[in-house]
């Protein structure tokens, strides 16, 4: 593989952790709930999947047990935000907290050890010999296919072109109405905050099995809120989140092959990389097109727990 | 007449405070049931914790630890009046370091002069890490929350490299570290230093500013209902720059009294979380300057806890996570505080 593709290649494989974290998110947040838990959940998903397949040998096992994992997990935490309608903040703060200082108890005796199987590239046959898209587009793993095809397709649809999908998007933007209209708030919101976070953990599996692929204390390192603020970024639609999600994979990428070829960029720079342009991509958008503001804004009822008897 | 539970839309303080209490022993007795199906004896761990931390050196511990919480948490709690997240006072707090750390290094001049010049490069340094969150706020209402998070990484980055590279201590006597500072923050008692009278002064004096002026009036009403503040022609834009920023000056003094009062030098990890604890120290606060003193001080016995912990083969990170467990069941209490058993009028 030449340089170009090399680049390619690794950004979808980077995007991807991303791409699916932001997916989840999108769930949660369009249904007006935010999970600022995403960090956590990533690392619990991280620790899961490495536990799983240094037991089992099978990545798949492992990816699975990171989405079990998330789910349980996400139905505590929306079982606190939603039914009990604590504060969203507050626990996605407690939860990422929780999250990160758990993985990386249990992860002291993981770290380090690679993992024994990984997801492996599965070349699509005929597609992977087009020259240049092909090695870049149709040469990764299953997963990769997933996450940026399927996964996204799949939730457009259901989001954009059904009616529970138009139903989940009522109970994001004016519940009080939802519910006048007869669609199940909370059971809508409980269920996709849970499937939001399953996603989030399989982020974290992800990123264990087939990108980095080990344990190790910060793996994590932030990508959960950069998933976070790429759903900003992405106006809260799921195809311009893998879209975003694949941007910042080309600037991590980036990154890898300024310390992969010795430029003269130090590498705790080229690392801040990433950071620095997430906090450049959702300011400058706004600030440049105030149009695109009305466009790309948030869920109304994003963030505000719903009670019937106040509405 | 029934008995029912209702809800009210604001808790009542008795119900508050109870509701925290059992939150946090709730929190307290979850963690030593996990720590035991992991093995340790919780009860023996906790014994230990409660000797050594009302020794006479675990008071000094806790001295020095409280400090740097008093100031995130009032860097959070500030922030907080004027109903902004700021979820950056780690990475205000390294830009803090960084900047005293540079005057300190490459400023020649006597201690009387350069503390207070470093004291003002760290509070520079916090507020202009926190400039770009404020303006983007402010202007484009850009999400604070996620931007003052994102430039925490860049921040610990940033300390990292400068002081395994650029700034490395040419005496080589550490590893990964900035050479000695040169100037200390006196010390106030045993190992504690000046820096936690300046804390607790601060902390009274933004109580007082908040509560007893016009301008801290202004801010409360711009906190509880923005469109109400500029309906009655309040600054509110102004008040909200004022305030982020001063946020990001205070976490940057935390910055600047921590490398040159506690740990003398510059390196990476200085920041031993004290920014994301400070977000615990002012919702324990409930955003309250003065709550924010007692906030600090249980999360600085936690965190010398850990330090004990630690000695007894608990690590860092199970602090971590104890801290995310008390914080998810302050949520949780503060919530239930809002309900009370009525009885029900009688039709």
């Amino acid at each position: 593989m030449d340089l170009v593709t090399g680049i390619l290649h690794t950004s979808l494989l980077a995007g991807g952790v991303l791409a699916l974290a932001a997916l989840g998110e999108v769930l949660a947040e369009r249904v007006g709930v935010v999970n600022l838990g995403v960090e956590g959940l990533m690392a619990l998903g991280a620790i899961t999947g490495i536990a799983a397949v240094v037991t089992t040998k099978s990545p798949t096992a492992g990816f699975l047990l990171a989405l079990g994992v998330g789910f349980l997990v996400g139905m505590v935490f929306a079982a606190i935000t939603v039914l009990l309608r604590a504060n969203q903040v507050l626990c996605g703060l407690a939860l990422t907290l929780m999250g990160t200082g758990f993985a990386a108890t249990v992860g002291k005796a993981y770290s380090g050890i690679p993992a024994p199987a990984t997801f492996v590239a599965l070349p699509l046959p005929y597609l992977s010999s087009i020259p240049l898209l092909g090695p870049v587009l149709f040469t990764q793993n299953v997963l990769v296919y997933l996450i940026y095809i399927v996964l996204p397709l799949l939730i457009h649809f259901l989001m954009f072109r059904t009616r529970h999908g138009l139903n989940l998007r009522a109970v994001g933007e004016n519940p009080a109405a939802a519910d006048a209209a007869g669609i199940a708030v909370q059971k809508i919101r409980f269920w996709y905050v849970t499937m939001g976070a399953a996603l989030a953990a399989g982020a974290g599996g992800y990123l264990t099995l087939a990108f980095v692929p080990s344990w190790s204390e910060g793996v994590v390192a932030g990508r959960g809120w950069i998933a976070v603020a790429l759903v900003i970024f992405a106006g809260y639609r799921p195809l311009n989140a893998v879209l975003a999600a694949l941007l910042f994979g080309v600037i991590t990428s980036l990154g890898f092959v300024g310390q992969a070829r010795n430029w003269p960029i130090a590498a705790p720079i080229l690392s801040m990389l990433p950071y620095l342009g997430t906090i450049a991509f959702i300011v400058v958008p706004v600030v440049a097109w105030h149009r695109m503001r009305q466009a790309m804004a948030a869920p109304a009822a994003l963030g505000i727990p719903y009670y019937r008897d106040l509405r | 007449m029934a008995l029912r539970v209702q809800r009210f839309p604001s808790a009542s303080p008795s119900a508050a405070i109870a509701a925290r209490a059992v939150a946090i022993v709730l929190a307290l007795v979850t963690a030593g049931l996990l720590l035991a199906a992991a093995g340790a004896q919780p009860i023996r761990l906790g014994q230990q914790v409660l000797r050594s931390t009302f020794s006479g050196f675990g008071i000094e511990d806790v001295g020095l630890l409280v400090t740097p919480l008093i100031l995130t948490g009032l860097s959070v709690a500030v922030a907080l009046r004027i109903g902004a997240w700021n979820i950056g006072a780690e990475g205000q707090f390294y830009a803090g370091a960084f900047a005293a750390t540079g005057i300190a290094l490459f400023v020649p001049g006597p201690g009387v002069v350069m503390l207070p010049a470093m004291f003002v490069a760290g509070a520079l340094g916090g507020l202009i890490w926190i400039m770009v969150p404020t303006l983007a706020r402010a202007y484009a209402d850009v999400s604070e929350l996620i931007t003052t998070l994102l430039l925490n990484f860049v921040a610990t980055l940033l300390v990292y490299y400068v002081s395994t590279g650029p700034w490395l201590d040419p005496g080589g006597h550490a590893l990964a570290t900035t050479a000695r500072l040169k100037h200390d923050v006196p010390e106030f008692f045993g190992l504690v230093h000046w820096g936690f009278p300046i804390a607790v002064l601060l902390a009274v004096t933004l109580a007082v500013a908040f509560s007893f002026t016009h301008w801290g009036y202004e801010v409360r009403i711009a906190g509880s209902n923005a469109q109400a503040a500029k309906y009655a022609g309040m600054p509110f834009r102004r008040h909200l720059i004022v305030v982020m920023l001063l946020s990001g000056a205070i976490a940057g003094i935390a910055g600047m009294l921590e490398v040159a009062g506690t740990v003398h030098r510059l390196q990476g990890g200085i920041s031993n979380n004290f920014g994301y604890l400070g977000i615990m120290v002012a919702v324990l606060a409930r955003g309250s300057c003065i709550g924010v003193l007692a906030g600090a001080a249980l999360m600085a016995v936690i965190l010398n806890s850990g330090i004990v912990l630690q000695t007894q083969g608990v690590n860092t990170s199970t602090v971590l996570a104890i801290t995310g467990l008390i914080l998810f069941f302050t949520a949780i209490g503060d919530e239930l505080a809002h309900f009370k058993i009525t009885r029900s009028q009688p039709a």
